[in-house]
């Protein structure tokens, strides 16, 4: 069980490395609209603001989500499940887990198909003729971490069982 | 099975499946997947979820929403919110129930730059109770003004239940920010009058503070005006159609760090803080979104808004009495579940409803936004409540509840007023082209 314990340590840990890529892409586009609109004031623009905020926010979003999953930071209705007996809330809490994971694993492979689909296309964005399938994969990958952090969620489940 | 029954069986599920404690944008997520891959078929929903979810997350006109939610951060890890009382508190700590005014004062002023209730309540909690508890005040007041000055925070602009409800039903944000400033300004005034009632009938709560000198109330004012300073260029951007809402939210941000570093008020952790905690609460809700706009594509499909909608029309009820069965639905919904989540779920079904009978669009906002916040005061799911309990916990649940009873009569009270006079809401956006 020693064992278990330090994978999940890993896991967390590497889900906390990921936020920090989230959480430098807030600061990139909160400096990326500023400098747009006082370079607008100036007559000149940063071209492809429009875009690129757009495509960072999809990496700011799927790379949070692991570490805000970590930190049961995800909005949830807990009134019943307070009052249940610990084995009832073990077993919903391990549905729950293996569910979500199955759910999150299923967005992360489609959008890998899809990024994929866009990549063979030659799809790019209008203003900066960038290609759209790197910030696709960002998806995948947070998504793909996201379902790493559920399967640990769903195996201690198990463990609360056994300290039982 | 027909398309409607599935619908239905989709909902029913998702109601039951809530309480089992599975996060709600995840469940909204699954059963929307299951449901239009049950109508549809499965290939279409697999490539339906990867599209969606990439399309919100993706979206720049959401980008708006961890863009405030960071100036909120930036504000509070510069110690704002703590000046901010202070101020109030030098004004008014020597009325009888003073702290609780000055709260809800800094309350109101907090989520100027605060679009979220639950940050504002955290937010205050932390500043105020330790004040209030300094000066006997008992725990039934302190926490219930706390818990209900959050709801401030979401009519006041910024807020992100206005972002959302925008970007639902393709009103102007800029509208919707502006059309909760006369409530919000009319619904502090009255929480401070049911404190002064309150605190009148039972003086016992909230004693009297020391009073301070003219000499240190003016003294502590250079802490607050930048506040204003930042609300007004950045709503009067907003409205001056200088910048788009997410732009209003960088340029936001960015000045209230710029006046937090002049100010030595934050340091390079601070802000690295502040970048982590917007990172989680914009995750939590763009989750949410994507999971509701997953399970919009399967209502959608299923038909069920135009059924309720023709529903609802088949009674010939008047407009009047469908808004009150509206309202009540939002009461009881927002006492279970989050306000967001209730908004999501419910405005592809209510709002087909509400512009058929001619109902003004940015009203509802306002009215919706006035009801699901008393949701996260009432039991057995207050969200806000929760949050204090959270900071005050040597306070059970039930005295937060109780003590923020008297406030949330002041909401009910605005509510009703609104319905007559629809342009507290609806007269200021009116003057913005």
């Amino acid at each position: 069980m020693i064992s278990f314990l330090r994978i999940e340590k890993f896991v967390n840990a590497l889900a906390e490395k990921v936020n920090w890529v989230a959480s430098a892409a807030v600061a990139f586009i909160m400096f990326l609209t500023v400098a747009d609109v006082i370079g607008r004031l100036f007559g000149r623009p940063v071209p492809g603001t429009f875009e690129l905020v757009g495509f960072v926010g999809a990496v700011i979003i799927s790379f949070a989500l692991p570490y805000t999953s970590v930190r049961n930071g995800h909005i949830a209705v807990d009134v019943l499940m307070m009052r249940m007996p610990w084995l009832v809330r073990v077993i919903v809490y391990a549905v729950n887990a293996f569910v979500s994971m199955v759910l999150f694993g299923i967005i992360a492979w489609q959008s890998v198909i899809y990024a994929n689909s866009l990549m063979a296309s030659g799809e790019v964005s209008p203003t900066l003729q960038m290609p759209v399938y790197p910030f696709i994969y960002g998806v995948a990958v947070g998504c793909g971490m996201l379902c790493v952090v559920l399967f640990i969620e769903f195996l201690r489940q198990f463990r609360g069982a056994e300290i039982e | 099975m027909s398309p409607t029954t599935i619908g239905v069986i989709g909902l029913l599920a998702l109601v039951v499946l809530l309480f089992s404690r599975m996060p709600v944008g995840f469940l909204m997520a699954l059963i929307g997947f299951i449901g239009f891959g049950s109508i549809v078929s499965y290939d279409s929903a697999l490539s339906l979820v990867a599209k969606d979810v990439f399309a919100v997350f993706a979206s720049y006109n959401l980008t708006v929403i961890p863009l405030f939610v960071l100036m909120g951060q930036i504000a509070f890890h510069a110690g704002i919110s703590s000046r901010l009382f202070d101020t109030a508190y030098k004004f008014i700590g020597h009325l009888p129930g003073g702290l609780a005014i000055a709260t809800i004062g800094a309350c109101a002023a907090f989520s100027a730059i605060c679009g979220s209730t639950n940050a504002t309540a955290a937010t205050m909690a932390a500043a105020t109770l330790p004040e209030m508890k300094r000066y006997n005040y008992k725990p039934e007041l302190a926490t219930g003004v706390v818990a209900a000055g959050g709801g401030l925070g979401i009519l006041i602009p910024p807020s992100v239940i206005f972002i959302v409800y925008g970007i639902l039903t393709e009103q102007s944000i800029g509208k919707l920010f502006i059309s909760g400033i006369l409530p919000g300004i009319l619904l502090t005034v009255f929480f401070i009058a049911a404190i002064l009632i309150w605190v009148t009938l039972r003086p016992e709560l909230g004693p009297k503070g020391p009073k301070s000198t003219w000499k240190e109330r003016i003294a502590s004012l250079p802490g607050t005006v930048e506040i204003l300073v930042i609300f007004v260029f950045v709503m009067g951007g907003l409205f001056a159609g200088l910048f788009t809402p997410t732009e209003a939210g960088g340029m936001g941000a960015f000045a209230t760090l710029v006046v937090a570093i002049v100010k030595r008020n934050i340091d390079w952790k601070g802000f690295v803080q502040a970048l982590e905690e917007t990172t989680r609460i914009s995750a939590m809700i763009m989750v949410i979104v994507a999971g509701a706009t997953i399970f919009g594509h399967f209502l959608a499909v299923s038909r069920i808004p135009y059924d309720i909608a023709s529903w609802i029309s088949s009674f010939n009820l008047p407009p009047w009495a469908i808004m009150s069965i509206i309202i009540g639905i939002y009461l009881v919904g927002g006492c279970f579940i989050d306000s967001l989540a209730l908004i999501m779920l419910t405005i592809p079904i209510f709002y087909p409803v509400v512009l058929h009978y001619g109902f003004d669009p940015i009203w509802f906002g306002v009215i919706i936004v006035l009801v699901t916040q008393m949701g996260v005061i009432t039991p057995p799911v207050g969200v806000n409540v929760y949050v204090v309990g959270g900071v005050a916990r040597d306070v059970p649940l039930h005295v937060i509840f109780k003590g923020a009873m008297p406030l949330l009569i002041a909401m009910v009270i605005l509510t009703f007023l609104l319905i007559p006079f629809p342009q507290l809401a609806t007269y200021l956006p009116s003057l913005v082209k």
